[in-house]
């Protein structure tokens, strides 16, 4: 935990991708135990700020905290900082050449230093977890878009992390294979793990989010309880984009 | 069990929707394959019926000027008289007169075929015909020549007797030279790719410019200064063979290098993302996640750089190689100097052949196997 009891603290970040300037300013904190879902249109910044929690990508200006730690100092261990916070993608980005099963194991092997016996009950445990564990001799494209990504959360989960990061988890499956995964989050979230999930499944972040936030150019603009800014958005913009995806 | 297989077997075949031939695009094709086919197979078959008939030196034979005396004066005569035969007149004759007749009938027949297959037998039968016409004018206007003395040199087989342990050790020679050289070039390739990846400018450049400079240079001039140069010049206790050894590794490195560099930069950058997102180190996601993947990717154009490689070890011909070192090519211009007969070359080029040959099939193959997915490939 960082001094202010939050799990993570951004200060002030910017970002630029060349001369372009996707991150203008952003102060937030999570606390352990809470889900955040991060909605707004597109090109509004949100993978970048998710991005940017793990360092994935280095904000051009600003401080990333994560328990107790400033991981934007260039002197912080940026590896074993990663151990403690898992992220899923949007393209699952499961390693091709392994299997379901070593898929996990791998980092926990080469990175963990976990015996090889002790990393393989763990990752059946987390493939058990996401409903996949039938599956964990399978290769990558012999599995299903909603299968695959489930098994990337078992992976991201088998580190024991205190901090899990969704970047659109469900954007690149097929509408029938969106549920199963969505499924598993919210089982996650009722067990207490810390989350902030970008999506554009609306009904999904009101119903599992603790906590919501709407991005637009890259600010956040509301912040608050998802049945607020849901139902009762203050913001104009929030108004608008809302009601063009709802 | 197998009753099943077969019906799925069966099942899975697409139907054949090309429909029914007919008697006249059957005639149109048949008649190609008869002018192809007496050009190329009658004249090999005469070849071979003169080969087995015995070596008889004719008149006609020393008239072309091959004299009596010298080794394979037999066998010269045989290839001489079988080309200049009446049956091989015919041969071409026939050749010439059906591919005509399939090309004419082939290309304005088939537009008013009615189902696929027959059209389809009409152009084939059309090109086949203008095959056979190429071959068998070609080998008509070549009769007309001198050939004695092309012949003696080129294909006198005789004198190639004896050479059969040198041809051997040369081939075995060249191997050797190429995996030598292909091992020593993968492995400095791949640390070159990954020096060359780096974002750190002073890590890039000394890999540039040694890349630049084996990809910049010809391969002959690299072998001329390291041996003679280098080995020589410095007084390096170090012989010809494997001087050509640590220059053709130091070439194909240079070579393999952009292969690799290109084969990891095909893979996904999610692939890094994954890894490093998980805690591992940039050298751990390269080492565990990015080249198992690139790997796969870059075999068949490092087979590729292979096949060249075989090729370019001739080469060495321009050092001094001990005899037992010598290369097919090498062994080949030895025959030459001893003979001054060229079908030591034509030899060597069939040594070069029967490796390359099958080596290309096989590049074709993995990469037809790497295109169609990952099956197959991916569990190893």
């Amino acid at each position: 935990m960082n001094e202010d009891g939050s799990l993570v603290r951004l200060e002030a970040i910017h970002k630029w991708f060349g001369a372009l300037h996707v991150l203008k300013g952003i102060d937030f904190a999570i606390e352990p135990g809470q889900v955040v879902t991060i909605v707004g249109p597109s090109g509004s910044g949100k993978s970048t700020l998710l991005r940017t929690i793990n360092m994935l990508e280095e904000p051009t200006e600003g401080k990333v905290f994560f328990d107790g730690r400033e991981i934007t100092d260039i002197r912080t261990d940026l590896n074993k900082v990663r151990t403690e916070m898992g992220i899923v993608f949007q393209a699952f980005n499961l390693f091709p050449h392994k299997s379901a099963v070593d898929n996990i194991t791998m980092a926990l092997e080469k990175v963990l230093k976990v015996a090889s016996g002790e990393a393989k009950k763990r990752a059946m445990e987390q493939l058990e977890k996401v409903g996949v564990a039938e599956k964990a001799d399978a290769y990558p494209e012999q599995l299903s878009g909603g299968q695959q990504q489930r098994v990337a959360i078992a992976r991201a989960l088998a580190m024991k992390p205190k901090l899990i990061l969704f970047d659109e988890v469900t954007s690149a499956l097929d509408p029938e294979l969106i549920k199963e995964v969505l499924d598993a989050i919210k089982k996650l979230a009722e067990e207490g793990m810390t989350m902030a999930i970008v999506t554009h499944e609306m009904g999904f972040a009101r119903e599992v989010g603790t906590r919501a936030l709407f991005m637009d150019d890259g600010v956040i603009i509301e912040d608050g309880a998802p049945e607020d800014i849901f139902s009762n958005p203050s913001d104009e913009r929030t108004r608008s984009f809302l009601s063009h995806v709802l | 069990m197998s009753a099943t297989a077969t019906r799925e077997a069966v099942a899975e075949t697409p139907p054949d929707t090309r429909g029914p031939t007919a008697r006249e695009p059957m005639a149109i094709l048949i008649t190609g394959w008869v002018s192809i086919g007496a050009a190329v197979g009658g004249t090999l078959l005469l070849q071979l019926l003169w080969a087995l008939a015995g070596p008889e030196v004719t008149q006609e034979c020393v008239a072309e000027g091959v004299a009596r005396d010298f080794t394979g004066a037999g066998g010269v005569c045989n290839i001489l008289e079988a080309f200049r035969s009446r049956a091989e007149t015919i041969v071409l004759y026939v050749a010439i007169v059906s591919g005509a007749v399939a090309i004419a009938a082939g290309f304005w027949r088939y537009r008013i075929m009615p189902t696929k297959r027959m059209r389809e037998q009409c152009i084939a039968g059309g090109v086949l015909g203008v095959q056979g016409l190429i071959v068998a004018l070609a080998l008509l206007w070549v009769r007309q020549a001198q050939l004695g003395t092309f012949v003696r040199v080129f294909f006198n087989i005789e004198v190639l007797e004896g050479y059969g342990g040198a041809f051997l050790q040369g081939a075995r020679n060249t191997l050797l030279l190429a995996f030598a050289g292909e091992i020593g070039g993968i492995i400095l390739g791949l640390v070159m790719a990954m020096l060359v990846l780096s974002k750190r400018r002073v890590v890039r450049a000394p890999a540039r410019v040694y890349i630049n400079f084996f990809r910049g240079t010809p391969l002959v001039w690299q072998l001329l200064v390291f041996y003679f140069g280098l080995a020589l010049g410095l007084n390096l206790d170090v012989g010809a063979f494997q001087v050509a050894i640590i220059v053709f590794s130091l070439n194909t490195g240079a070579y393999a290098a952009e292969v690799f560099r290109a084969g990891i930069q095909s893979i996904e950058k999610g692939q890094m993302d994954a890894a490093r997102s998980l805690g591992m180190s940039y050298m751990q996601a390269m080492r565990y996640s990015i080249v198992p993947q690139a790997v796969r990717r870059v075999i068949p154009p490092l087979m590729n750089e292979f096949v060249i490689l075989i090729k370019d070890t001739a080469l060495v011909i321009v050092l001094g190689l001990l005899a037992s070192e010598y290369d097919l090519l090498s062994v080949a211009r030895e025959g030459y100097s001893a003979t001054f007969n060229s079908t030591f070359f034509v030899a060597a080029a069939v040594g070069y052949l029967a490796v390359t040959l099958p080596l290309i099939r096989l590049v074709n193959w993995v990469e037809s196997r790497l295109r169609s997915g990952l099956t197959g490939i991916v569990g190893q």
